[in-house]
């Protein structure tokens, strides 16, 4: 069960876990989804939809809060299954409090997204691409994460199957230093674009501001006024 | 008859107490470590010296054959100091625990994270049935990531100690005195490595061979694991006043 000499796994998980998962796919919940993270001088903003469907033709929730705390200078989208990805978060999480308690410091953000590939790639995950943003020493940092463990870093990064229409958006407004304000207006502008376009994604924003030590969430049910937010 | 082994079992099983709470097989492999040559570790701003005598029992054994220094990652090294055999298997443990940190972190191992990784070890073998403890201490010097140079001692019963610099093996007590007559805060790496020499001296009476030491150091300006070469120490020796012949003072 146990097994701290494995790199590629979760240390607490039974080792049958996720045996069945990905089973019976027409049945899986999806975030279909469109997840943006940028990363600025003052910290990470990331900004996602509130959709979850069946195949991408059913809306089986309008409340989905995609983005999770995972650190307590890092937060994670939910983008993929839906199982698959809240059992990522939360082993995430059991491994960051571990770490913390035995080591007396927080990860790094290099260890939380080397940690992060890792378990997407070993671990009895599946079908998940989300983004890791978060804030440490060397500044602020925002990956993602495809399905097969690959790592990416950038300045600015979507996932989801609304992300060519949110890219389109961001390559026009990114800047190289941006303030937070002008990348959470950023960040929901890509977001509501592809809401308008992706079947995958809609019903309402949620927007997450990580700085150093604090990671705050905030939920619209409907898309709010960009220039507002 | 079944008393009399009872009354003696704490005596040889390890996971048995004695009566007034003890461990005697755990006490009696810190006697197995003070049968081993010494090894002294020292803590200044500049990084961490390490250095150990290396005994032979005949001029006809090659001195590099007696590994009392042991590279684990590029950032950390250990000095050891009882049983040499029981040395290496800990050195293996520390050297995939390096590794496994590596891969699973991207990140190096932190010297206090691998300390206690080792120590974890050695612990579960004070309380398995049909296993003996490591008849060996451990100090575990190197660099953190953020420049911090740490140090860090195991005994057989699997207890972390930090320290500012330290003896372990035979003779213990004289060395240890002398590095709490003369350790200082702000120790230079050189001094660091003049006052290890001198205390392992405390144990001789003629001073050492050059190939009869081993140094090592952890800078905090590389973070990396240096050795001293032979001439090195034999230079260093000469101005301590403490050169001896080669295979004098090897009687022992």
């Amino acid at each position: 069960m146990m097994d701290a000499d494995n790199p590629y796994d979760p240390e607490i998980a039974p080792s049958d876990w996720g045996e069945h998962a990905g089973e019976d796919q027409e049945n899986v919940n999806k975030t279909g989804t469109t997840t943006v993270g940028i990363a600025t001088d003052a910290g990470v903003v990331i900004a996602t939809d509130r959709r979850a469907s069946l195949a991408g033709r059913f809306v089986s929730n309008k409340k989905v809060v995609k983005v999770e705390e995972i650190h307590p200078s890092a937060a994670m989208t939910l983008v993929g299954s839906v199982g698959g990805a809240q059992s990522f978060i939360s082993s995430l999480r059991a491994e960051v409090n571990l770490y913390e308690a035995r080591r007396g410091e927080e990860m790094s953000m290099t260890a939380l997204s080397t940690l992060a590939g890792n378990f997407a790639r070993g671990g009895p995950y599946f079908a998940i691409n989300p983004i890791l943003g978060g804030v440490d020493e060397d500044g602020s940092h925002v990956f993602s994460i495809d399905p097969a463990g690959g790592v990416m870093k950038d300045d600015y990064t979507v996932t989801g199957s609304g992300m060519q229409v949110a890219y389109g958006y961001l390559e026009q407004s990114w800047h190289d230093d941006m303030s937070m304000s002008e990348a959470k207006q950023a960040a929901a502008k890509a977001v509501i674009s592809a809401a308008e376009r992706d079947t995958g994604s809609g019903n309402g924003l949620v927007l997450c501001e990580v700085t150093e030590g604090d990671v705050s969430i905030t939920e619209y049910d409907d898309f709010p006024n960009p220039e507002e937010v | 008859m079944q008393g009399q082994n009872q009354q003696q079992a704490y005596d040889r099983g390890i996971t048995i107490f004695s009566p007034d709470g003890r461990l005697y097989q755990v006490e009696y492999a810190r006697e197995a470590v003070k049968r081993g040559s010494a090894s002294v570790g020292i803590r200044t701003p500049d990084g961490v010296v390490l250095a150990a005598e290396r005994r032979t029992r005949s001029p006809l054994m090659e001195r590099d054959s007696v590994e009392k220094l042991h590279k684990i990652d590029d950032h950390v090294g250990i000095a050891s100091a009882g049983h040499v055999a029981d040395a290496r298997q800990l050195i293996d443990v520390a050297r995939r625990q390096s590794q496994v940190n590596q891969l699973r972190y991207g990140e190096p191992v932190g010297v206090e994270t691998l300390t206690k990784h080792v120590t974890d070890h050695i612990q579960q073998y004070t309380q398995t049935g049909g296993a003996r403890p490591f008849g060996v201490a451990l100090l575990v010097g190197g660099v953190e990531n953020d420049g911090t140079p740490r140090l860090y001692e195991t005994d057989p019963s699997g207890t972390p100690y930090e320290w500012k610099a330290v003896a372990i093996g035979g003779n213990r007590e004289d060395i240890q005195r002398r590095l709490e007559e003369e350790y200082d805060d702000a120790l230079s790496l050189g001094e660091g490595v003049d006052l290890a020499l001198e205390s392992l001296a405390e144990a001789t009476e003629d001073g050492f061979p050059a190939e009869g030491i081993a140094v090592s150091t952890v800078p905090t300006e590389t973070g990396s694991v240096e050795s001293l070469s032979t001439d090195e120490i034999g230079e260093r020796l000469e101005a301590l006043d403490l050169l001896a012949e080669e295979d004098e003072g090897d009687a022992e």
